[in-house]
This record gives structure tokens, C-alpha cells and sequence, in this order.
């Protein structure tokens, strides 16, 4: 049998393996690669959709012996929670290729890099041994930072380091708690799911891997006050940088919440959920606000990220407090989908913000003004995929949060004070419409060019996607729900 | 039709259908829009005749894990979709010579259809997630509807007004369906409706903050009266059967589920607003800002009728004034077709000159007001009977008078303002005066006869609407004196010492801006400055951590530091370039990490070895 999943974890790195072979390559030549290595692993990745995941277990799982004096093995499998992730992170990359093709800037490098930032990403949703999810989660961060360093605009020094220091010395906690969980697993062994069937840690040493796991991924998802990285890195990093960033990366921390800290230390978790709450809570609230106060278009969409996060964070601690299997259910529906919502519309805003600055060179709202005039797709593009970003309904975030606030005010109902956000972010959504778009335009961008063939084959996956989950979020949910209904997960 | 399409999804899809034609096409949007509505007009009648009937089915569509969507067109519902239809057919038929000349009228075409679709769902809704998205499409489309002419200066403002301030009251509904699916156990409408308590006290209170910002009660009302910045189509559709008469409708549906103590509270909140608005449209200079402070105040008797435990009786209020509202603002589109403003000041005398469009907005105007025989008189009366027998009647009879006499005076006072002044000549022969007074002289009709529908409408709702002579002699008296009051009286000596306030529109304490809007802004601001110390800090840490790092680096690293580069640069080929822009304190602190990461696993691989 085609091992399909590891195949979709390293066709990136074949295609990196292959620019790098060609050290002469045209940026035409290392574009195409791209494309094409990304195109083929979304391929893979919708063959894995439409064989779909089986409930209490993992499937397409493939494993190769590794170190076995220590349990460690290549193993991989996907189930509810990661295979949706995986098809949004080759679909985004597919769409980053393809709206960075017309770059000509060290295309070569750019390439080798973005695939592989995709290997990794993919690599860390499939992960299901701990020590190769943590190669992944590393690697990841590597190609990241050159890319802001390297791509990016004028204060990337500053924006680099911030986000080094912050995601590296960020996630040593969590090589302890693995460490740490290892010991503990009798024989030993680096298999989540051992770990996930049979919680090896208890009591004290549970609570304390899990605090050093909540503070990796707080710092990655990121979580007041722990994110401060995240805006200078968004507003730093080349277009198609903020997408990952936003879309895929962002992930690994929401991710890594359900996987490994609820999965596997479900008692702990339920113990510490309040706090956890809080600090969702308190992300939700601040992102939105912040957000209000920006007046750079990029920055204002990098804080509704941390506010969005934020109710991802309450969907699991809510989870996590659940007694009830039907409400965990619906919180854990809500949080994976929302998951999957924001990489897709806060990847579209980003797009959009770039193909905005591409054309009149600031980020600066108020010198912008009256745009839907001359550029009334990509107006009209913003606004929809503001609405989504807001929680319009039949748009795709309503469905996640729904479930996310209707599982909070019958399991924690002070929690359900973040539903205030909501508010705030259609204020400022609107707010940045009126700026932006409204009004009679500026006699400069009278004759801006309106998006072309190519940000439309960008951005009509992401709208067709956006409605398709919004109307009907059956066809993303089933898949989830089987995962998250199953006893015991 | 029901083979291909189930009929009851037809009200909903036809006009998303016609939309999407438009939309993808760019031609012709008046006609496709008619027959859009016209297909969803037939579909919603032969819903109503099913529901005559007595048969009824649900459609169940695929949703939320557990919790399914539902359609279904019982009395009310059946009831409700067909004046959706009607409204939205005549409007359209008007807005295709009002629209004619605007270069944008694809665009709008295109987005009333989506607004009457979404209304539709609503009116049809069985479950409450069904209902919570249609409620929120409605005020998403009617953003984009108010601030139509976006290029205009106040109107982006006005726009996002309107939706910020519905938005701020939706919480009451997510709030609300939360707590009343929590406790039913089921998302569908029926199923909550049976719960009694705590439960449904509190999740009733909830959903009157919904409807309150929808229907535009105090102190929520401002919004409404800025909204004028639409099209005059887009106030007649609004006011009338759409977007405003989603909250009472909300509370029409749930009111079997309501305690006695949340329906004294709807009745009070329906009362102050109705006499409150009611001086505010008395003191208006504006006739389209005139009428929708009339839009709260007839909401406001509807919400009384609520609180009285009248159910049937606001439905029926709301069937007349949905027909005779979309009428006035019609004619109020005419005035303002002629005279290029909609000021009162302005429209002096344009009754005169346009007589057959000053009957219709007249005779909506006296049905309105409660003369009868027509369509309002019934419905008034209706109220006045159901305020008598409720048990708070010495608080909500004489508030629903006083809204009663309000409404004959600033209607009264409309009228006057329209017919007295310069006379000037019509420009006549206007083709779109043909499509525009149709539309109009359609709905005046159903304002003015309507009430002949009332009996069969009750029967279809299984309800009673009790009356009596002393209802029927206070409430035609109360309309009376108002409108003699209005023709003879200035409206400003009216209100006396109120004057003042009610031209402001009784902004309580500054408004939402001062109470609201202003402090939230205030903190997103101090958030703000948060944020930029704490990036600050963190970035000092960051410093200093470098720097100790590099102070306590030891000689022989240098070696591993270089292989350690030597094999991320040929890993990542990134070339001479990416190595001039890497500082040096970042490659310290990589290979510090690496190292620390290397002992570490090395310690791991160690461990068993030693044990």
C-alpha cells in the first residue's frame, strides 16, 4: 500500500531537495517546483479526506523503527483533529505558491525554505511520537524566522529576534514535560497514543508537565500576555508569511492544547481548566480591543488572530470542565472548527492586505479611503471576508464559534463575558471598512489596478470554502465529530 | 413545484436564486428581481394555503453535530412569509422606477433580495440556529443596504451605526438561544418553548434585549432614525415587515414561553417607547426621520400588546403597519423624487401638487392613526382591548392611549406640513411615476383594507382577539383628539417643555456614543498602550538574556557554533544574503538552544544506559 501520509509529509522536502540540486535555478523554475511539490501534497491530502477517520482510533498510520532502545519511533496517523488541519495547511501553502510566483526575489531560497516550512507543518499535525512531533515543531520555527529575517520588511531584526526568543525558549518546557511523560510511561516509549489511551503522568508530576506545556503553547497560539511576538512578526513578515504564520502555525499551539496537554493529561487539565479559561478569556477581550485601537491595517488583522485564538482556548479549557460528554463534544467541535475557520478567512485577509499594499504601498488606513471605487473586487472581497472574521452566519467562523459560546454558557457562564468580542470586533471591522473602502477615494488611486487572474485563483478557494463551511459545516464537522464524540477521546 | 424543490424552501431560495442571477449577469436586475419575488410570493401562498389546511410539514436540513436546521410554516409562520412576500413584491415594483437611474442598481437589486431571503428564513425558521442566522443576515444586508451610497459623507456612519447597535443587542438573542437550548436540551423553537422557571425568565428578558435593538425601543432607538440614509425603498422594506419587525415577531413566537413577570417588563419597555418616539416624531423636521420614529412607536404598542398577553393582537398591528408603513415611505420616496429632499420645510405643499400620491399617504396615514374602517382601526382597537383586561392595565391602558394620540397628532401634523405651502406645478409625465405609484397605490390599498383579513387570521391562529365597545369608543377617541390636536396645533408647542428633548431624540445621558461607543474606545486605547509596554518589556528581557548568554559564552563553542551554521546554511541554502542579515546575537542564541537541546537528548540517550 502507497504510504499516502508520509508522502504528503515529504513531498515538500523532495521538492526542496530537488531546488537544491539545481543551484542555477531560474525563479520561473524554483516557482514551478513549488507549485507543483504543494499541489500534489493537497492531491494526497483530499485522498485522505475522502477515505476519512474512524472513531477512538487514528488512521492512515504508518510507522518505521526508529531508535527503539528508547521507544521513539517514526510514527505517523491522522484522525478528526489533525486531518481537517492538514488539508487546510496544503491548501494554504498551495495558495501561498501560488500568489508568491510572481516574486523574483531569491526565489530559489524562498522556495526551499516555504517547503520546507510545509514539511514541518504538515510533520507536526501527523506526528504521533513525541520526540518526531518535536523535531517538526522545531524545524518549523527555523525556516520561519529566516523567512521574516530574510523576506522581510524594515524592522525584521527586531520582529526576528522577538519571535525567536519568544517560540525556541518557548517550547523547551514542553521537551521537558515530554521528557518527562516518558520516564513515566512503563516500557518506555515516545507513542502519543499510549500516552493518550493511558495517561503515563499523575497527581503532582501531571500538573507540572502540564504547566510546562501550557506555557509552549500559550507562547505559540499565542495567549495574553505571552503574544507579543505575534504582531511584530505579522507586520514584519512577507505576505505569504502571515498567511502560514496565521493560518498553520498558530495551529501547532491549539493543536498541541487538545492533543497533548487534554488528551493526555485529561485530570490535570480539568483541575487547572478555570485557569485556562481565564486566560482564553483574557485573550478574546484584549486581542479585540487591541485590534480597535490599530490603525495598520496588518496589525489589526494579527490582533483579531488573538482574539479569535482566544475562543479556541475557551472551547478546550470549556472542554476540559465539561461533564458532560455531549456539551464536551460540542465545545471540542467548535474549537477544531474554529481552528480551521481562522486559517482560512485570516488567510484571506492577509492575502488581501498584501494585494492592498502591493497597490498603494502603506498599511496605513487613514491614508487610504474610498478603495472600493477603484478596486471594487478586492473591496468587495475584504468586506465578505470581514463579515467572516466578525461571525456573520453562513460565513465560516459562525458554526465554530456558536458551538464554542453555546458549550461556555451552559458548562462556565461567567466565561461567556468574551462574547462581548464579538461586538468589538464588528465595531472595528466596520471601522476599517469605513476607512478604508468608504468615501469618496483619493484622486491617487483613481487608477489602481483591480485584482487580477492570479489573486482570484488565490482568493476564489478561500471564498468558496468560507460560504461552504458557513452554510452547511456538516461536511468539515462529521469528520470532527466522529473524533471528538468517541469515548474517551 | 414540491417535486423539484421543496415549496417551503422556494420563499428563501427564489430571491437568492434571482440574486445570484443578477449578480453574475449584471442585466436587468428590476424584472429578474420581480420574478424573484414573485416565485417566492406563490411559494409563500401556497405555504399559507397548506397551513389553512392543516398541513404542515418540517423540513429538516443537515446542521450543527446533533442539532439539525429546520424549516416549517405553521399559522404563524405561514402567516408571516406571506407578508414578507407581499411587501417585497410592491416594493420592488416601486423600486424599479425609483432605482431606474442609479448606475448601482444591480448591486442593490441584488442585495434586497438577499435581505428578503434572509427574512423569509427567519419568519420560517423551526430551530434556533436557523433563526440566529437569519437574524443576523438581516442586519449584516441591511448594513450594506443603509450605506448603499457609501461614497455619500455620513453614510458609512450611519451604516455602521445601525449595525453596531442591533449587534450589541444580539448578544441578548446568542445569550438567550444558548441558555434556552441548554436548558431543552434541542435547538428546536418547539421544544423551548415548553420550559418553564428560572430559565425562562431570564432567557425571555434576553431575548426582549434582542428585540429591543431590532424593533428600536428605548433606549435603542436612535439607530433607526440615522438608518435614513438608504434608499427610500430600503426604509419602506425595513420598517415594515423586515429588519424592525424581526423583534417583535421574536417575541410573538416565544410569548407562550413567558412568565408574567418578563411580559410586564416587554409591556412597560413597549409602552415607554411608544409615547416616548411618539413626541419624537411630533417634534421631527424631517419626514422620512418622522416616520421611523413612528416605525418605533407603533413597535412599541406592539411589544404593549405583547406584555398584555395579546399575542395574536401584535401580530395583527403588525400585519397593518407593515402595510401601511411601506406605504407612507413610499409616498415619502415620491415627495422626495419631486423636491430632491426629504425636510419637511422642503416638501411644503407637495401634497397639493401631487394629489393621488397625498390620498394614498393620507388614507395610510388615517388607517395608521385608527380611523376606521381601516386596517389600522381594528388593530388599535385590538390593543386598546387587550391593555384593558391584562393585569397590568393601570399602567399599560393609558400608555397605549397616549401612543394612540400621539400617533393621531404627528400623523395629522405630516399631513398638514405636506398640503399647506407653495404650490408649485408636477413635472408630469414621469415614467417611473407609473412603476413608483403602483407599487405605492398597492400597499395604501392592503393599509387601508387589510382588516378584513383580521377574522381569518385569528381563526388560523386559533385565537380570540376579544373587543369591546368602551376599547372601541376610548381608542377612536384617542385617535381623534390626536389628529385634531396635529392639524391644529404646532407640534412643538405640543410638547411644551419636552420640545427640546424630543427634537434631540431623548438621548439618555449622551446616547450610546457617550455611554457606549466613547468609553469603548477609551479602553481599546488604554489596551493599546498596555500593549506597547508590555512589547517593551519583553523585548528588554530578550536584551539581556542575549547579552548574559554572550558574557557567559565558553571558548570552544566558537567550533560547534560554526558546524552548527555550517549545516543550517547548507541545509537552507539561503545563501550570502540571509548571512549578512543574521545578527550575531541570534546565531549565539540558536546555538546555545541547539547545544542545550543536544545535552538534553544526549542525557535521554544516556539515561538507559546508566540504569
Amino acid at each position: 500500500m502507497i504510504p499516502i501520509l508520509s508522502l504528503s509529509v515529504f513531498l515538500p522536502l523532495i521538492g526542496a531537495l530537488i531546488l537544491l540540486a539545481m543551484p542555477r535555478a531560474s525563479a520561473t523554475q524554483a516557482h514551478a517546483v513549488g507549485i507543483a511539490a504543494s499541489a500534489a501534497t493537497l492531491i494526497l491530502a483530499l485522498v485522505m479526506w475522502s477515505r476519512g477517520v474512524v472513531a477512538g482510533e487514528f488512521v492512515q498510520v504508518e510507522e518505521i523503527a526508529w531508535i527503539e532502545a528508547i521507544g521513539a519511533a517514526y510514527r505517523v496517523g491522522v484522525d478528526g483533529l489533525s486531518l481537517p488541519l492538514i488539508g487546510l495547511t496544503a491548501l494554504l501553502f498551495l495558495l501561498s505558491f501560488i500568489h508568491q510566483a510572481r516574486s523574483q526575489d531569491r526565489a530559489r531560497s524562498f522556495v526551499i525554505l516555504m517547503l520546507m516550512l510545509e514539511t514541518a507543518s504538515i510533520g507536526t499535525f501527523a506526528a504521533l511520537d513525541a520526540l518526531l512531533f518535536y523535531v517538526f515543531f522545531e524545524v518549523s520555527l527555523v525556516s520561519m524566522y529566516f523567512m521574516i529575517a530574510g523576506w522581510g520588511e524594515e524592522g525584521r531584526q527586531r520582529a526576528a529576534l522577538m519571535f525567536f526568543l519568544y517560540t525556541l525558549l518557548g517550547s523547551l518546557p514542553l521537551l521537558l514535560a515530554i521528557l518527562g511523560m516518558f520516564l513515566a510511561s512503563d516500557p518506555w516509549s515516545f507513542d502519543m497514543r499510549i500516552w493518550i489511551d493511558d495517561a503515563p503522568l499523575g497527581g503532582a508530576a501531571a500538573m507540572a508537565a502540564l504547566v510546562a506545556m501550557l506555557f509552549t503553547f500559550a507562547v505559540k497560539i499565542p495567549v495574553f500576555p505571552v503574544h507579543t511576538w505575534l504582531p511584530a512578526a505579522h507586520v514584519q513578515a512577507p505576505t505569504v508569511g502571515s498567511v502560514i504564520l496565521a493560518g498553520v502555525m498558530l495551529k501547532f499551539g491549539t493543536y498541541g492544547l487538545v492533543r497533548f496537554a487534554l488528551q493526555m493529561l485529561p485530570d490535570a487539565f480539568a483541575a487547572a481548566g478555570n485557569v485556562v479559561l481565564i486566560f482564553g478569556v483574557a485573550s478574546a477581550l484584549y486581542g479585540a480591543l487591541v485590534a480597535l485601537a490599530q490603525s495598520d491595517l496588518k496589525r489589526l488583522i494579527a490582533y483579531t488572530s488573538v482574539n479569535h485564538m482566544g475562543y479556541v482556548v475557551i472551547g478546550v479549557a470549556v472542554a476540559a470542565l465539561a461533564t458532560d460528554p455531549a456539551m464536551r463534544a460540542v465545545a471540542l467541535d467548535g474549537a477544531i472548527l474554529q481552528m480551521v475557520s481562522h486559517g482560512l478567512v485570516t488567510g484571506a485577509l492577509f492575502f488581501l492586505v498584501g494585494m492592498l499594499k502591493e497597490r498603494t504601498h502603506t498599511r496605513e488606513m487613514a491614508r487610504m479611503g474610498g478603495l472600493l471605487k477603484p478596486v471594487p473586487v478586492l473591496g468587495w472581497s475584504f468586506v465578505l471576508f470581514a463579515f467572516a472574521s466578525l461571525g456573520l452566519p453562513g460565513l465560516a467562523h459562525f458554526p465554530a464559534e456558536f458551538q464554542i459560546f453555546l458549550a461556555t454558557l451552559n458548562v462556565a457562564p461567567v466565561a461567556v463575558i468574551s462574547i462581548l468580542a464579538i461586538v468589538v470586533t464588528a465595531g472595528l471591522y466596520l471601522r476599517a471598512i469605513g476607512l478604508v473602502f468608504l468615501g469618496e477615494p483619493d484622486a491617487r488611486w483613481q487608477a489602481l489596478p483591480d485584482l487580477d487572474r492570479r489573486d482570484l485563483v488565490v482568493l476564489v478557494p478561500l471564498v468558496l470554502l468560507t460560504l461552504a463551511i458557513g452554510i452547511a459545516p456538516g461536511w468539515v464537522l462529521s469528520v470532527i465529530h466522529v473524533t471528538t464524540s468517541a469515548a474517551g477521546f | 413545484m414540491s417535486a423539484v424543490l421543496p415549496t417551503i424552501l422556494t420563499p428563501i431560495l427564489a430571491p437568492v436564486a434571482a440574486a445570484t442571477v443578477i449578480a453574475l449577469g449584471r442585466r436587468l436586475p428590476g424584472p429578474i428581481a420581480l420574478a424573484g419575488v414573485v416565485v417566492a410570493l406563490l411559494a409563500s401562498g401556497m405555504l399559507l394555503a397548506a397551513a389553512f389546511s392543516g398541513r404542515v410539514s418540517p423540513l429538516v436540513l443537515p446542521g450543527l453535530p446533533e442539532m439539525p436546521l429546520r424549516l416549517e410554516a405553521g399559522p404563524l409562520s405561514a402567516v408571516l412569509s406571506a407578508l414578507v412576500a407581499v411587501i417585497a413584491t410592491f416594493v420592488l415594483v416601486f423600486a424599479t422606477g425609483y432605482m431606474r437611474a442609479d448606475p448601482q442598481r444591480n448591486r442593490f437589486f441584488a442585495t434586497m433580495l438577499i435581505f428578503v431571503a434572509a427574512m423569509q428564513a427567519l419568519v420560517l425558521a423551526a430551530d434556533w440556529i436557523t433563526l440566529l442566522a437569519a437574524w443576523e443576515v438581516i442586519g449584516a444586508t441591511s448594513y450594506l443596504l443603509i450605506g448603499f451610497w457609501y461614497r455619500k459623507p455620513g453614510v458609512a456612519d450611519a451604516a455602521t451605526r445601525a449595525f453596531l447597535y442591533t449587534r450589541s443587542a444580539d448578544l441578548g438573542l446568542y445569550l438567550g438561544v444558548f441558555l434556552l437550548i441548554g436548558a431543552a436540551g434541542s435547538s428546536e423553537i418547539s421544544a423551548t418553548l415548553a420550559i418553564s422557571g428560572p430559565a425562562a425568565t431570564l432567557g425571555g428578558l434576553l431575548l426582549l434585549v434582542a428585540a429591543m435593538g431590532k424593533s428600536a425601543q428605548l433606549p435603542m432607538q436612535d439607530w433607526l432614525m440615522r438608518a435614513m440614509a438608504g434608499p427610500t425603498p430600503v426604509s419602506a422594506l425595513l420598517h415594515s415587515a423586515t429588519l424592525v419587525a424581526a423583534g417583535a415577531i421574536l417575541l410573538i413566537r416565544v410569548s407562550p414561553m413567558l412568565p408574567g413577570q418578563t411580559l410586564v417588563v416587554i409591556g412597560l419597555v413597549g409602552g415607554a417607547t411608544t409615547v416616548v418616539t411618539g413626541m419624537i416624531a411630533l417634534a421631527e423636521r424631517d419626514l422620512k426621520r418622522l416616520l421611523a420614529a413612528s416605525t418605533s412607536s407603533q413597535y412599541g404598542l406592539m411589544l404593549l400588546a405583547v406584555g398584555a398577553g395579546a399575542p395574536v393582537v401584535a401580530l395583527l398591528h403588525l400585519i397593518a403597519h407593515a402595510a401601511i408603513k411601506s406605504g407612507l415611505f413610499l409616498g415619502a420616496g415620491v415627495f422626495q423624487h419631486q423636491r430632491g429632499s426629504t425636510r419637511l420645510e422642503d416638501l411644503a405643499g407637495v401634497g397639493r401638487a401631487h394629489p393621488r400620491i397625498f390620498a394614498g399617504f393620507a388614507l395610510a396615514a388615517l388607517s395608521l392613526a385608527g380611523i376606521p374602517p381601516l386596517a389600522g382601526f381594528f388593530s388599535k382597537d385590538a390593543i386598546i382591548a387587550a391593555t384593558m383586561s391584562a393585569p397590568g392595565a393601570a399602567w399599560l391602558l393609558p400608555l397605549g392611549l397616549a401612543g394612540t394620540v400621539l400617533t393621531g397628532a404627528y400623523m395629522a401634523r405630516a399631513m398638514t406640513l405636506l398640503w399647506r405651502g407653495p404650490h408649485a406645478p408636477a413635472g408630469g409625465g414621469n415614467p417611473d411615476l407609473v412603476w413608483m405609484g403602483s407599487g405605492m397605490g398597492a400597499l395604501v390599498a392592503l393599509a387601508a383594507g387589510l382588516g378584513a383579513g383580521f377574522p381569518a387570521v385569528e381563526e388560523l391562529l386559533g385565537a380570540h382577539v376579544a373587543t369591546s365597545a368602551v376599547a372601541m369608543a376610548l381608542g377612536l377617541g384617542a385617535a381623534l383628539a390626536g389628529l385634531a390636536l396635529g392639524w391644529k396645533v404646532d407640534g412643538a408647542r405640543l410638547l411644551g417643555p419636552l420640545a427640546g428633548r424630543a427634537e434631540r431624540g431623548f438621548a439618555i445621558g449622551g446616547g450610546m456614543d457617550a455611554l457606549v461607543a466613547r468609553p469603548a474606545l477609551a479602553l481599546a486605547r488604554a489596551c493599546d498602550r498596555f500593549e506597547t509596554r508590555l512589547f517593551g518589556a519583553v523585548l528588554a528581557v530578550g536584551r539581556a538574556t542575549a547579552t548574559i548568554a554572550q558574557g557567559t559564552r565558553v571558548s570552544d563553542e566558537r567550533g560547534i557554533d560554526g558546524a552548527i551554521f555550517g549545516l543550517v546554511r547548507a541545509t537552507i541554502a539561503s545563501g550570502a544574503r540571509a548571512r549578512r542579515l543574521q545578527s550575531g546575537l541570534i546565531h549565539r542564541e540558536l546555538a546555545l538552544t541547539a547545544i542545550a537541546t543536544g545535552l538534553i537528548a544526549a542525557a535521554l540517550f544516556a539515561a538507559p544506559l546508566l540504569l
